[in-house]
């Protein structure tokens, strides 16, 4: 993609944010503004990072660093950047992803079904390993080392 | 360094064919938002249900599978769509890690190691795929949460055609129609069950799927709103970990540690299925062949 298409492909994600954040909790677009902006303004610095450095790490892997960079203690903006995106809710820029994700496994449904039930039994027990198994790993760590 | 290929001539050419899909999201989000998160009691716990669940139900129905509205061109336009839509999502949680820093240090070796914990799908999911019958199907499918990364890996190391990368493929496809709902809910009744401290919780959400993530968070942090910031920063610290090391996890213990188990395994299991072992068999014609 180009710079362009990101940036107005991020304009539209942002338009999401604000919308879900209005629908769905009442937070007026103009108050909304400035964490949206911040939050654009992040992704799009994580995509020039990820064209110009020839390391390959996933661009949402550059959007997270430079998130914790901005809002870390060190940083002079950190309070106005927390405030800002403190008024965006948790799950408002979640709802335009799940659209985008719904369509794109929309050709699936088809392929799904034939996998039968016993795929998507396995399929069931990969996640819930995966998720107990850190979970475990992560209490047993956190009790030894006393941070909990 | 490689030139860039574009997948359109311009950015016009690229709203000329995915506008439908960017008006279709906007009302996705009137609908979904203005229903807003539902909880339903069951059991200990309970299902919490979010506005992402309804808008990709939403989408799924509108593909060319059953409402029709969008083609399959469209279809694939939308999974790039995904990644730009969950950039600022991401950032934000970033900001929260940056917000919750002192949590996300003293949490650090805990951090690090959980990551070894995704590999519990090995331990969980392989034994259950034998039993069911799978043979090599088992080891595609059980080493790892099989999201994008995953599947290119296994059809990279086997082959587009081989019974691994057919696994992987089906796990894919089950995760991408039923994990973020399922995650969501397996999140909250693991809280109900209160055996892990919510802090746990948190670093078991970040697998190595945003959407997956964002579905376990916002559900552990609606059962534990008191904690909702720390609980986040830690999730999100946790995803970028995975998102770093998950593919190397794989290719240097997932899958090696996955076949090692198969082959200890599936004699056992086959003999209990009285069916003849996909192992042994591989073995005697190996011996003939010498």
């Amino acid at each position: 993609m180009r710079y362009i298409e990101w940036a107005v492909m991020f304009v539209v994600a942002g338009l999401g944010i604000g919308l879900a954040n209005f629908v769905g909790f009442d937070v007026n677009f103009m108050d909304s503004l400035p964490g949206i902006l911040i939050l654009l303004a992040i992704s799009l610095v994580a995509v020039v990072i990820s064209k110009l450095v020839p390391l390959k790490l996933p661009i949402i892997a550059y959007c997270s660093i430079l998130g914790l960079l901005v809002a870390c203690p060190i940083s002079p903006v950190r309070e106005g950047v927390i405030e800002a995106v403190n008024k965006i809710n948790f799950t408002a820029p979640l709802t335009m992803v799940g659209a985008f994700a719904g369509i794109s496994i929309s050709d699936q449904i088809k392929s799904f079904l034939k996998q039968g039930w016993k795929m998507i039994l396995i399929g069931i027990l990969v996640m819930t390993g995966t998720f107990l198994g850190s979970a475990l790993i992560a209490q047993i760590i956190l009790s030894l080392t006393h941070a909990i | 360094m490689k030139k860039e290929t574009f997948q359109y001539p311009s950015l016009k050419a690229r709203i000329k064919n995915e506008y439908r899909i960017i008006f279709a999201a906007f009302v996705f989000i009137l609908i979904a938002d203005a229903i807003g998160q539902i909880e339903i009691p069951l059991g200990p716990g309970k299902l919490i249900l979010f506005p992402i669940f309804y808008a990709l139900i939403l989408g799924v129905l509108s593909g060319p599978e059953i409402l029709k509205f969008f083609k399959k061109k469209e279809v694939k336009a939308a999974s790039k769509l995904v990644i730009v839509a969950i950039c600022p999502f991401i950032a934000k949680l970033g900001i929260n890690a940056g917000a919750s820093i002192e949590v996300v240090l003293s949490a650090g070796p805990a951090l690090l190691l959980q990551e070894i914990g995704n590999l519990g799908t090995i331990f969980l999911a392989l034994p259950f795929a034998l039993l069911l019958g799978l043979k090599r199907e088992a080891i595609g499918a059980t080493h790892s949460i099989n999201r994008e990364s995953n599947l290119a890996l296994v059809t990279d190391l086997f082959g587009p055609d081989s019974p691994e990368a057919r696994g992987s493929l089906s796990i894919y496809v089950v995760g991408g129609m039923v994990g973020t709902i399922y995650f969501g809910f397996l999140a909250t009744m693991t809280a109900a069950a209160g055996i892990f401290h919510p802090y746990a919780l948190g670093m078991a959400s970040g697998v190595g799927a945003g959407i997956l993530m964002a579905s376990a968070t916002a559900s552990i942090t609606a059962v534990y709103p008191d904690m909702a910031a720390e609980l986040s920063a830690l999730a999100s610290t946790s995803e970028t970990l995975s998102g770093l090391t998950g593919i190397y996890v794989a290719i240097f213990v997932g899958i090696p540690l996955c076949r090692k188990l198969y082959t200890w395994m599936e004699p056992k299991f086959a003999k209990l299925r009285h069916e003849p072992s996909e192992v042994l068999m591989r073995k005697e014609e190996k011996v003939e062949e010498a």
